[in-house]
């Protein structure tokens, strides 16, 4: 991920089908305990504590599917820009899989698809 | 009566087993007995307790509106560094705030706002959380004996009688503290090897900055004050002629006017499933008493003792700690307290009968995983952490937890009712 520049890659399958995606956030939610998204807020916590709650070693070793995403976020190749902004709009994840035939075929980023927008916008503008 | 007993029989069987929601086992439950005529609607609604409904929905309304301003994850990581870190005073002073929490909030969602806390201060202190998060489940059960609103068999016992929050806190106040200390010095105790502090782990505790917790300071002054003054209140609503439920509901509605949070989503946190199921639970039990079911089961149980209230006694305290924990204290007090009436009331309305049953069923809360609420929301939490604590587990500490507590209650019963 860190490679290739993406904010999230998908999971794919052996079939090549998705099980899942895996991002950012989904990295932040490995790396930190899993009662994190229990607390109200961690105010309270200093930069001193980071190394004693941080799973810097551990969390390498754990299987992908306990962290990835797995709502379906994937969309057909001929989506319409719609389609995928609503699929954006509805689910946090930062990329959405493209599928063919029950495979994938890519990604679209939300970075991406925004100046996809941006330069529609644009040309449209007088 | 026979399709009330087999509904009832089967719902119970279906909730200590939790193949479905609990909630949705009442909710059939209730609509099968109406449906089929067991009771009529009307008496159904009559059945249904609303002191009890209405004193749950309050005390959720205000500890929803308390909680978002960070009160209660300051208290608990001061609890956490009030003990500077050394093993047995980290115990005690977790184990004592959970239970004086319990004891005013109910138990559920002391252990809601206690356990996050607890998982983090066992990173701070680099040890096993699994032991901590199972005693502040033990004690958050003997912390809500002590009082009226402590603990959902009590709260269901004050719905059914005239019993005022002064007379829980003085009849199970002082066996709940005397279980508190016992229990916890001998959980300690078997939990030692696993609660060993490294010196440099003691500081790390120190180093959590409590004060930043306070998420709103402002909402922290409109809110905290009114809960405050309503458990004041709590203390003389008999002396000012209000019901429990009153005071809970009006101190809600107070905090609901000075606070600024959203409505909806203030009303979000009162816990809609666990109100359902009362809701269903009642009206189950309504017609259990409709049939004459209790009748008779109060009469086998008067046969069997011969009126002997020393047996009576001891026997609602037992059979209510082991049936909470077969099936969970909830429907076992629901049901057993029309039982509890029906022998009461030979005795001249004795209310040494109401103590026994909700020390029975408050402390049977501690004997399996599924006896409680609490238990049961705490090992949900403990999962998504990535520690589960096993039915097992809890068993080798609940049991014992129980046995102690049962122990103690039978000679509080004895030396102060008999």
């Amino acid at each position: 991920m860190a490679d290739s520049g993406l904010p999230a890659v998908p999971v794919v399958k052996h079939d090549g089908g998705l099980a899942g995606v895996f991002g950012e956030g989904e990295f932040m939610e490995a790396l930190f305990p899993g009662y994190f998204g229990q607390l109200r807020s961690a105010s309270f916590v200093r930069k001193s504590l980071d190394e004693a709650l941080e799973k810097r070693a551990g969390c390498a070793s754990e299987p992908i599917s306990r962290h990835m995403f797995t709502e379906h976020v994937e969309v057909p190749s001929d989506a319409s820009d719609s389609q995928i902004a609503e699929t954006f709009l509805h689910h946090r994840s930062l990329v959405l899989p493209v599928c063919e035939d029950g495979r994938v075929v890519g990604v679209i980023t939300r970075h991406d698809f925004f100046r996809r927008l941006a330069e529609l916008v644009l040309d449209a503008a007088p | 009566m026979a399709l009330a007993v087999g509904i009832f029989a089967v719902a119970l069987v279906l909730i200590a087993t939790e193949w479905v929601h609990r909630t949705k086992i009442a909710l059939l439950g209730a609509g099968l007995v109406v449906v089929s005529q067991t009771i009529e609607q009307e008496q159904a609604i009559e059945a249904i307790d609303f002191n009890t409904i209405g004193l749950l929905a309050g005390m959720m309304l205000m500890v929803k509106l308390t909680e978002t301003t960070g009160v209660y994850t300051y208290l608990a990581i001061r609890a956490g560094q009030l003990s500077r870190g050394r093993p047995l005073a980290v115990v005690m002073s977790l184990a004592g705030t959970t239970a004086v929490l319990s004891a005013f909030l109910d138990n559920l969602t002391t252990v809601l706002l206690v356990v996050p806390i607890t998982f983090l201060l066992a990173d701070a202190l680099d040890i096993d959380p699994i032991p901590l998060v199972i005693i502040e489940i033990i004690v958050s059960n003997i912390g809500g004996t002590a009082t009226l609103i402590g603990d959902p068999p009590n709260i269901i016992i004050a719905g059914a009688t005239d019993l005022s929050f002064m007379a829980f806190i003085t009849n199970l106040g002082p066996i709940a503290a005397v279980a508190f200390a016992v229990v916890t010095a001998v959980l300690y105790l078997a939990y030692r090897s696993k609660l060993q502090v490294a010196p440099e782990a003691r500081q790390r505790v120190m180093e959590l900055d409590a004060a930043g917790a306070i998420e709103d300071h402002d909402e922290l002054r409109r809110t905290v004050p009114i809960l405050v003054g309503t458990i004041l209140l709590f203390f003389v609503h008999k002396a000012v002629g209000l019901e429990p439920a009153t005071v809970a509901l009006a101190g809600a509605t107070v905090m609901l006017m000075v606070s600024r949070q959203q409505l909806e989503e203030t009303l979000s946190g009162i816990e809609w499933p666990t109100l359902f199921f009362f809701l269903g639970l009642f009206v189950m039990v309504g017609a259990l008493e409709e049939t004459g079911a209790i009748e008779e089961v109060a009469h086998g149980i008067g046969n069997l003792t011969d009126g002997d209230r020393t047996a009576e006694l001891l026997g609602i305290t037992w059979i209510a700690a082991i049936g909470s924990g077969v099936v969970d204290n909830i429907p076992f007090t629901a049901t057993m307290v029309p039982v509890v009436r029906e022998l009461q009331a030979g005795n001249a309305g004795d209310d040494a009968y109401w103590w026994a049953l909700a020390l029975g069923a408050c402390f049977g809360g501690n004997f399996t995983l599924i006896a409680a609420a609490a238990n049961v929301a705490a090992a949900g939490m403990a999962s998504k952490a990535g520690t589960p604590i096993t039915f097992m587990t809890f068993l080798r500490a609940g049991v014992p937890a129980t046995l102690i507590s049962m122990t103690l209650a039978t000679a509080y019963i004895a030396l102060r009712y008999l």
